[in-house]
């Protein structure tokens, strides 16, 4: 687990930091990449030439959120999930839609987990928390 | 489309009665002429038919007195026939005229009654005639009593008889004459009468000629009017089922508009809210460090109770914002939804709501009753929600000095149906009324708690449903709501209703 990579895609950085720090508080050591827009982030995972090449080898868990402000999370969900490179790496969406038509797309483009972040902040600390618990068991593939 | 140039109805209207005489004045006029001229048309034709009686009459006079005439001539004859062979034989037109002549004279009085100068005439021709029939008498006696001619003869020699005669055929001549005279007056009477008679038709004819045309153009006239007006008026109503349709279709989208609006502006504050509440949190619990940074300080005391009171303010708010934003997204949400309409047993539906919040309402002494409703198809969820609120605004605002009494009543109309939530609480002043059905707007003491959401929720699913709710109250004594809702449901606005999947 502790060469795994944490991508969060989050545009807002304080839910950014908040979403950080209770993962730390779990006892999640991993590095934690931040990208704060879909462009940013997209290019990280897929490289410059957009072929997801650079991924190759990398041991990748996304944390998505769905608003962004250049683009939705369902774009880069069916982007990563399309790419040879990335499609084995675990997505969860971690938003505040708990829209059900919005859930069930993400789980058909391959979502592997939906997180809805709960309004008040005890219940979104406890989530995000208890994700962490979850993260410090998973299992994460090598990307091909 | 505002500002469109829509005619007046009564511009559409075809000419009522009122505005009718008016154009149809001259129509009016000429059949009264021709009334008029008819009238007097028979009463020309009678007056007419009268001359021409006495025309008749006239050329009656003008034959009796031929007739007198020829009887006096026939006894003459007969007399001279005798006279001169003394054989009874000739004596015929003698009998014939004499037993006559009188009659005849008398029939001409009677035709001539009304004419005193040709009676005066008939006296003295009479006087004559007898003269004539006394001589004529005389001289056949004469002959029968002699055998022998020459007497009798002689008498006649004396003229008298011939004398008497002639002035018989005068006074006959002078009656005829009258007569004559009096007909060409009457023939001139009668013509004149016929050219009045002919000129007073003529004119009729012409009137009804004219009368034809102008009530066959007002006729006319009138239909074009009529069918100008009804293709103006189908040519507005297809306009007009446009503009609702536009109107309709102009409505839904702005609902779904704001709809989604209050949908994607409650969610976007939903993401700064959790960054102040989660912060906040992060501060608070720095609070210990910072707590013991500051034991040896003497102020610590004061700057912790300030910085405890900071943090509960900003909790407090913040957890109201966030209600606030769950019921703009709760309504929103709801505005979305689509029913699922089906029988409801509302007599059911609602003892058995009344009942679920009966445990709060016997806490507080509270009676309940509930009518035998009329039923309803609709979504049974949003008529949950509608009565549940408006049985928990019921219980939640009794009137504290006594005991508080929930009756539901309904009743059908027309195609709607009308149910009536009537408490005894502390009621609602009039000013309020409208405002009790906004966004977060409460009224009255603010003593319970509340954010004003529950009668907007109610107002927008009453609305949704297709019907209206009301209210009415006296403060200090009560309220009543009226939830009127169509007995169906009607046709979905949208063709393709918004579907949210469960």
């Amino acid at each position: 687990m502790n060469s795994v990579i944490i991508v969060m895609i989050e545009d807002d950085e304080g839910h950014s930091r908040l979403i950080e720090r209770n993962l730390r508080r779990a006892g999640v050591h991993n590095q934690i990449v931040a990208q704060t827009n879909g462009g940013d982030a997209l290019r990280y995972l897929l490289g410059p030439d957009g072929s997801g090449e650079v991924s190759s080898g990398r041991h990748l868990l996304i944390l998505l959120d769905l608003n962004l402000p250049d683009m939705t999370g369902i774009d880069i969900l069916s982007k990563i999930k399309s790419n040879k490179h990335l499609n084995r790496a675990p997505v969860v969406i971690l938003t505040t839609t708990d829209d059900s038509r919005e859930i069930q797309r993400c789980y058909d483009l391959g979502a592997n987990v939906y997180i809805t972040k709960p309004v008040n902040y005890e219940g979104f600390a406890n989530a995000i928390r208890q994700l962490g618990l979850f993260l410090t068991i998973v299992q994460v593939p090598e990307s091909a | 489309m505002r500002g469109m140039n829509v005619p007046l109805l009564a511009d559409l209207l075809p000419p009522t009665s009122a505005t009718l005489p008016r154009a149809q004045l001259p129509l009016f006029a000429g059949f009264t002429l021709l009334i008029v001229t008819g009238v007097a048309s028979i009463w020309l034709a009678a007056a007419g038919h009268q001359e021409t009686a006495l025309v008749t009459h006239t050329l009656a006079v003008k034959a009796g007195t031929e007739r007198v005439l020829t009887l006096a001539q026939d006894a003459e004859t007969g007399q001279r026939g005798f006279l001169l062979t003394g054989e009874e034989r000739y004596l015929a037109p003698y009998r014939d005229g004499q037993g006559h002549v009188l009659e005849a004279i008398a029939d001409v009085e009677r035709l001539t009654t009304d004419n005193p100068h040709q009676q005066a005439e008939l006296a003295s021709l009479r006087g004559l005639v007898t003269a004539k029939l006394a001589e004529l008498s005389r001289t056949i006696a004469a002959r029968r009593a002699s055998g022998d001619p020459a007497a009798a003869i002689a008498m006649v020699r004396t003229g008298r008889g011939q004398a008497l005669m002639e002035q018989i055929r005068a006074s006959i001549a002078r009656i005829e004459a009258e007569e004559e005279s009096l007909l060409r007056v009457r023939e001139a009477d009668a013509d004149r009468f016929g050219i009045v008679l002919l000129a007073v038709s003529l004119g009729g004819l012409v009137i009804a000629l004219s009368l034809g045309i102008a009530s066959f153009n007002a006729t006319r006239r009138y239909t074009r009017q009529l069918m100008d007006k009804q293709t103006e008026l189908s040519a507005i109503n297809e306009n007009l089922e446009t503009i609702v349709a536009r109107r309709t279709a102009d409505l839904v989208q702005s609902n779904d508009e704001i709809q989604r609006y209050a949908y994607i502006v409650s969610h976007d504050l939903r993401a700064p809210l959790v960054n102040i509440m989660g912060f906040t949190s992060e501060l608070d619990s720095t609070r210990e460090t910072i707590a013991a940074e500051l034991q040896e300080n003497p102020r610590a005391p004061a700057i912790l109770a300030d910085y405890d009171e900071a943090i509960s303010f900003i909790k407090a708010a913040v957890t109201k914002m966030e209600r606030l934003i769950g019921a703009i997204l709760t309504i929103s949400r709801e505005g979305r939804r689509t029913f699922r309409p089906e029988p409801l047993d509302m007599t059911r539906l609602i003892t058995d709501q009344a009942d679920a919040q009966r445990h709060q309402a016997a806490a507080s002494g509270l009676e309940v009753t509930v009518d035998a409703l009329p039923h309803l198809v609709a979504d049974r969820l949003a008529v949950e929600q509608i009565f549940g609120n408006l049985i928990d605004n019921a219980i939640k605002y009794q009137a504290p000095d006594r005991i508080g009494r929930i009756h539901i009543a309904g009743e059908t109309v027309g195609s709607r149906v009308r149910y009536q939530v009537r408490d005894n609480g502390r009621g609602i002043a009039q000013s309020d009324f409208t405002r009790i059905f906004e966004l977060f707007r409460r009224a009255g003491p603010q003593d319970r708690p509340g954010d004003g959401i529950g009668l907007a929720h109610v107002n927008t699913l009453v609305r949704n449903m297709g019907g209206n709710i009301e209210v009415s109250s006296k403060l200090g004594e009560g309220t009543v709501f009226m939830v009127t809702l169509p007995k169906t449901p009607p046709p979905p606005a949208r063709p393709t209703p918004r579907s949210e999947a469960a």
